[in-house]
């Protein structure tokens, strides 16, 4: 008998193995996404879900809804504001404990361990600790905050004033981010070649130069990424949100991400919760391509 | 050839990932499984009763299991919908009975008449059912119920100089006792504030505001379910939010779970709970019976101190007549002297829903709730509909506006009638 060889071109392998990829994606996101965004243009309920009926369309009315409510602009001031204080204060004391790790010195490697703590600790927990520690009566911070003003300042309520409720809820991202972000910059620090901060030093280049240089060009990749993630990250926040302010005071910390789970898990409207849902994809999508499109990394091959 | 290993391998992984799928259980066709929603299996203090309830209930019917299906108190709603989206609908929910509405609107919630007997429901209180109604049909049985009353520490009064035995009986005489008692410091020398009304971010606390509204006589929404805030009551009820924090007597955007914290710890003098939030401050602190006394609900301006009548219930879910049939069987048998008497008496001080529990000694005189008894009587129900809970929710947000957002009460007020207004026109 003839053997046959059976023989696959190196397109059609490539193909089927992208297969079980693409159909997760298409089952787990693409799918959801094109139903939410359907559901955005339609009255649709829990009376929807639970009897299996679609939803009526009602053009755009949900959105329409939400402007005339003032909720979009106001959950995306508060998720933009959020997003670019936590970022900026997140790179520079996440580069300041990278370098200052990055040099040996007596306890460095016991510290480098220890500082992942927080980002260990799971999210919803972060939240409550920080609650417990902002709590107006009997907190920690007051406490604290007390003892440092020389009992001046009494009546520390972080969370209750809606002036400072969302610098409350940013503090608490930054104990949880700062650690991930140290750890990706000190990765990256450690591959800036000696020879040429060396070779910088003998050509009387002093520390500042150096850093802005050589150490930064090198770390570029790395801070695309670590930053990229932590947008989004902050984004998307929403159980520290939850657990701390659940959006109050007054509204001053509601984000899309509150918006979306009031619209659509509290009010039981599902349509206009995929209506914030959409709009919040479509802005998140914007920023993080303006950030990949305007942040150049340096080639220093 | 390896190739082609290797495509095969992707394209069983394929299939097995597609076509896997759980067995099954497999059921004892004999016996009925009740599914029960019940957020306070989660909570201290309930646990044993639930599991009590469960064994003493199987033991009597051994043809019927209960199944519970528990979440955290914000969850469950969720937990409940999620799962009848699945097609896996639970027969009961222990449920708040605000969370009426929402249930009835999805279509899970069934007429209470659709299950129970004629004879159990004719021992429910007529007037306390009206507040069930959608309709005219009862859509939540209630175990137990109980207007917002006033707690206070008998303790604190007496060290402001006040007769422990004489709460107030207005928001006016309120005021009077409140300049006294946040003057006092507890034994930390923290301050004690006088008077708590939650105005935090949750539905429990707009309802809790609702109930305010009342005491001044004035309303949310109409008879036919319409916003109705342009009375006098309404705005004097939030103008004394605005006095109560700006004369620093309340503490800020509270919880109730942060009102019975401060109560339980000495640092706060009287706020408004359920009656069966007593419980969770005696969690906190086993001494609370000794200092905490209940006085009804306070009158205030052209009010009579009406409180919102506020119940823990059942709402049944219709899945078909042997089902049905077991859910009656609990429903009755949870709703009982026998099971209900010493959890009211001694776990949760609340007042019985039915009319062959009104002598009960134990609970009519129960120490705690003795200074409100009367108040169980003046109480209005708010009418139901779908949108309950986002109403309460601006409640909140009004309240906190004329607190920590400093806004005045007439511009907080046209907000809020804009954003309410929004909400039920969905």
């Amino acid at each position: 008998m003839k053997k046959h060889d059976i023989k696959l071109s190196d397109n059609s392998y490539s193909f089927v193995l992208t297969i079980p990829a693409t159909i997760l994606t298409a089952i787990f996101i693409i799918v959801p996404i094109i139903q939410s965004l359907i559901m955005s243009f339609q009255k649709y309920g829990v009376k929807n879900i639970i009897s299996g009926k679609p939803g009526t369309w009602n053009n755009l009315r949900n959105y329409i809804k939400l402007f005339e409510a003032n909720q979009i602009p106001e959950a995306a001031y508060h998720t933009l504001w959020f997003v670019l204080f936590v970022i900026i204060l997140q790179f520079i004391i996440g580069m300041a404990l990278a370098l200052v790790l990055n040099r040996e010195f007596k306890g460095s490697r016991f510290i480098r361990s220890i500082m992942m703590t927080p980002w260990v600790v799971p999210t919803v927990i972060s939240g409550l600790i920080w609650m417990w520690l902002f709590q107006p009566q009997y907190g920690f911070a007051k406490y604290f905050i007390s003892i440092i003003s020389f009992g001046n300042i009494n009546d520390l309520a972080i969370l209750n004033n809606p002036e400072t409720a969302l610098g409350g809820i940013a503090i608490a991202a930054l104990w949880k981010q700062i650690p991930l972000t140290t750890l990706l910059l000190l990765a990256g620090l450690q591959n800036v070649p000696n020879s040429s901060l060396e070779a910088a030093t003998i050509d009387g280049a002093g520390e500042v130069r150096k850093f802005v240089s050589i150490v930064l060009p090198y770390l570029s990749p790395v801070i695309k990424i670590a930053m990229s993630m932590s947008i989004i990250e902050n984004f998307k926040q929403f159980p520290l949100f939850w657990t701390m302010t659940g959006g109050g005071p007054n509204g001053a910390t509601t984000n899309f991400a509150i918006l979306s789970y009031r619209e659509a898990f509290v009010s039981m409207n599902l349509g206009s919760g995929a209506a914030v849902t959409t709009i919040w994809m479509l802005m998140m999508i914007i920023i993080v391509g303006i950030y990949q499109k305007s942040f150049k990394v340096q080639d220093m091959s | 050839m390896k190739k082609v290993i290797y495509v095969l391998l992707v394209l069983l992984s394929c299939t097995i990932t597609l076509f896997a799928s759980g067995q099954k259980e497999g059921n004892d066709s004999s016996k009925v499984v009740l599914k029960v929603a019940n957020y306070a299996l989660l909570e201290s203090g309930y646990e044993q009763f639930w599991k009590d309830v469960e064994t003493n209930f199987e033991s009597k019917n051994p043809n019927i299991d209960i199944e519970w299906v528990s979440a955290p108190y914000g969850e469950i709603m969720n937990q409940v919908i999620n799962m009848a989206g699945g097609g896996d609908k639970v027969d009961c929910i222990f449920s708040e009975i605000d969370w009426i509405p929402g249930f009835e609107d999805a279509g899970l919630a069934a007429p209470i008449e659709d299950i129970l007997p004629q004879s159990f429901i004719n021992d429910l209180y007529p007037d306390v059912m009206k507040a069930f109604e959608i309709d005219g049909s009862a859509y939540g049985v209630p175990l137990y119920i109980s207007p917002y009353v006033l707690y206070y520490n008998k303790t604190l009064f007496e060290q402001a100089g006040l007769d422990p035995n004489t709460p107030p009986k207005t928001y006016d005489e309120m005021l009077m006792m409140a300049k006294k008692l946040s003057q006092l410091k507890d034994s930390n020398g923290n301050k004690v504030y006088a008077f708590g009304q939650t105005t935090a971010s949750v539905p429990v606390s707009g309802s809790s505001v609702n109930a305010m509204i009342f005491n001044f006589g004035g309303t949310v929404l109409d008879d036919n379910g319409k916003l109705a805030v342009d009375n006098d009551g309404f705005k004097k009820a939030i103008n004394m939010l605005k006095t109560l924090d700006d004369l620093s007597y309340n503490p800020q955007n509270a919880k109730l779970k942060d009102l019975r914290n401060l109560f339980a710890l000495g640092q706060l003098a009287m706020y408004y709970d359920q009656s069966w939030g007593f419980n969770g401050v005696r969690t906190i602190n086993p001494d609370a019976e000794n200092f905490t006394a209940s006085a009804a609900p306070l009158v205030g301006a052209n009010g009579s101190g009406q409180s919102l009548l506020q119940s823990h219930c059942f709402i049944l879910v219709d899945n078909g007549e042997q089902r049905k049939e077991a859910l009656s069987k609990f429903v009755q048998y949870v709703i009982s002297e026998d099971v209900l008497a010493d959890y009211l008496s001694n776990l949760t001080p609340a007042y019985p829903a039915i009319k062959s529990m009104a002598n009960l000694d134990s609970i009519n005189n129960n120490p705690v709730l003795k200074g409100a008894a009367q108040s169980a009587s003046n109480v209005k129900a708010q009418p139901f509909i779908p949108q309950l809970k986002d109403i309460n929710l601006e409640l909140c947000t009004l309240a906190q506006a004329v607190t920590v957002g400093d806004e005045s009460v007439s511009t907080a007020i046209e907000k809020f009638k804009n954003r309410a207004q929004s909400k039920l026109s969905e």
